[in-house]
């Protein structure tokens, strides 16, 4: 049997200096091709989850393992390659004072091995023609300073240049909790769009239960930095926002 | 009079041009206040001087000086290596470390080069107009160069360290390596204008660095808020942070040379350059601001 592609076993995190456990004892897997939606009330640990496999955290006790491996093992670049993070904060996915194109060529030139043979023209070409089904207006003004972008359109920024290397994880932390309520749904179509065209597997935090209805085929609750319920696809389906609020609240 | 203003400012103007550089680039591109810089303008002028009275050929001792820099900005970087050292204290800790580097390697504080043969002494043998001219080949050659450098992908990285560390290593970029390169990189032109310094003043002093980098940092600002009136743009080009410089630090030179002219006590100097500078940044500049639009 194909092992999962990712594992927590009996994860525990502790804050600094022994202090109070933000997670304790979280045991889960996620499957190649999931898009697991993660619920829980503000403090519930849903942050810190997505960064322990982000290794911006490190567990104090227990085992994470990407493939069978464990997720401290790998190296700085092929472990950027493979997980690719997107928070509400724009500041954790770009290089805001740049221009887009130059977000890009950043990321190009990490994660393309013969960086040095790309001519800038046809990065241009190629980004411009990459961005344009995600949005029109990015794509015609690549020379703009990220900064002067609208919250909505870094979030969309964000989410092209994350995904233009397709990961194979991708963790999104309320993503779409800054936008009005139209921009943020036109994105998680995006999202759920580029998830499914790259077949990749995905972590989404969120609060709104509209998304959660709507989105992914797994639920996992916390409470107190603890699985309050699980919820897997089949039993997703049949529930509606009533039941998901009375089951993972 | 007015010729004679407009002599020193020019001539000091390209001297301490390659220094601004460097300055701009850790200051506004790495996002650092490397204090190591004014330190590094001293160390470039100490070998210079020392080689030069030893009687190497002014090639050698001018390359031994640039090396001087850079290993003076590998070392910085050591220092603040892993986040343990704060980045300010780093830089102040390396110039602690270099004043006396450079007292050793000078042997004295003060050594002069009036009888010696450097770089531009021949040009200047002949006559002061070619001399100045081979000052600035020099002085602008390092200025391309470092521009050049900053166009590359190498300054790309510069400036994405200094704008998200954070997501440049979560990205998987050897962000120790960048940070070498760049401090070694800025810390050159630093030794670079120090030794076309000592060349044209006839000398190299262990306290011909004092204040440079708080010095060029303002004049950069300076230069930077005057040319963004002009452009109305904040979008980064090397070539506007370069004249950026060159406007700052000519404005600088001309404030002081200015006052220098007018007979005033040295006393008063620095006391009456910030008043003018302070009276200049608030009417001057936010006379414009104040005339609509978004500001940049
Ligand atoms: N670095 C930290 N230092 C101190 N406390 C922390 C740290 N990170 C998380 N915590 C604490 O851990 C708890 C869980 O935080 P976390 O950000 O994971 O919650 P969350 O579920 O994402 O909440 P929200 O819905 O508000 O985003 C909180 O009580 C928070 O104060
Ligand atoms: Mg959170």
């Amino acid at each position: 049997m194909i092992a999962p592609l990712l594992q927590l076993q009996d994860v525990s995190l502790c804050l600094p200096n022994g202090g109070r456990e933000i997670l304790s004892h979280i045991t889960y897997e996620v499957q190649r091709g999931d898009f697991v939606v993660i619920l829980g009330s503000n403090g519930s640990g849903k942050s810190s989850l997505l960064k322990l496999l982000d290794r911006r955290y490190r567990a104090t006790s227990g085992h994470l393992l990407l493939e069978n491996k464990a997720l401290g093992s790998f190296a700085a670049r092929p472990f950027a390659q493979a997980v690719r993070t997107l928070t509400q904060d724009c500041h954790d996915s770009l290089f805001v004072s740049m221009s887009i194109f130059e977000n890009y060529l950043l990321i190009c030139e990490q994660f393309q091995a013969r960086f040095h043979f790309i001519r800038r023209k046809h990065a241009r070409l190629r980004l411009a023609a990459y961005l344009e089904p995600f949005n029109e207006k990015l794509a015609n003004n690549l020379d703009q300073c990220v900064a002067d972008l609208s919250g909505g359109e870094k979030q969309t920024l964000a989410l092209a240049l994350a995904v233009c290397y397709p990961p194979r994880i991708l963790l999104l932390d309320e993503h779409t909790s800054a936008l009005d309520p139209l921009t943020a749904e036109r994105l998680l179509l995006l999202t759920r769009d580029v998830v499914a065209q790259h077949g990749m597997t995905c972590l989404m935090t969120t609060h709104d239960l509209v998304l959660a209805e709507g989105c992914g085929n797994r639920i996992l609750a916390l409470r107190n930095g603890r699985i309050y319920q699980t919820i897997e696809a089949v039993e997703k389906r049949a529930l509606n926002q009533q039941q998901l609020l009375a089951a993972c609240y | 009079m007015m010729n004679g203003l407009l002599y020193a400012v020019l001539t000091q103007t390209l001297t301490f041009l390659p220094l601004a550089l460097g300055i701009s680039i850790s200051y506004t591109l790495m996002r650092a206040t490397d204090m190591t810089l004014e330190g590094s303008f001293v160390l470039g002028a100490a070998i210079f001087a020392r080689l030069a009275t030893l009687g190497f050929s002014p090639y050698i001792a001018a390359f031994c000086a640039l090396a001087a820099g850079s290993l003076a900005g590998v070392m910085v970087s050591f220092i603040q290596r892993g986040g343990r050292v704060d980045p300010l204290l780093a830089g102040v800790l390396a110039t602690f470390i270099l004043t006396s580097a450079n007292l050793i390697l000078m042997g004295r504080p003060n050594i002069s080069l009036l009888s010696q043969a450097t770089l531009v002494s021949s040009a200047f043998a002949q006559s002061d107009t070619l001399g100045w001219l081979s000052v600035a080949f020099y002085s602008i050659f390092f200025c391309m160069l470092g521009c050049a450098l900053v166009a590359t992908r190498f300054g790309l990285r510069l400036r994405a360290l200094g704008d998200n560390p954070a997501l440049l290593q979560r990205l998987g970029a050897p962000l120790e390596r960048y940070r070498l390169l760049g401090f070694a990189f800025t810390n050159t032109l630093a030794a670079a204008a120090g030794m076309l310094t000592a060349q044209t003043v006839g000398y190299a002093d262990i306290n011909m660095g004092f204040g440079m980098t708080l010095t060029g940092i303002g004049a950069i600002i300076l230069g930077q808020q005057v040319l963004r009136r002009i452009l109305h743009s904040a979008r980064f080009r090397v070539s506007a942070e370069f004249i950026a410089c060159v406007i700052g630090v000519a404005m600088y030179f001309m404030a002081l040379n200015g006052l220098l002219r007018l007979n005033i006590d040295p006393i008063y100097l620095k006391m009456l350059l910030g008043i003018l500078l302070v009276i200049f940044l608030r009417t001057a500049l936010r006379r414009s601001a104040l005339a609509g639009g978004i500001s940049i």
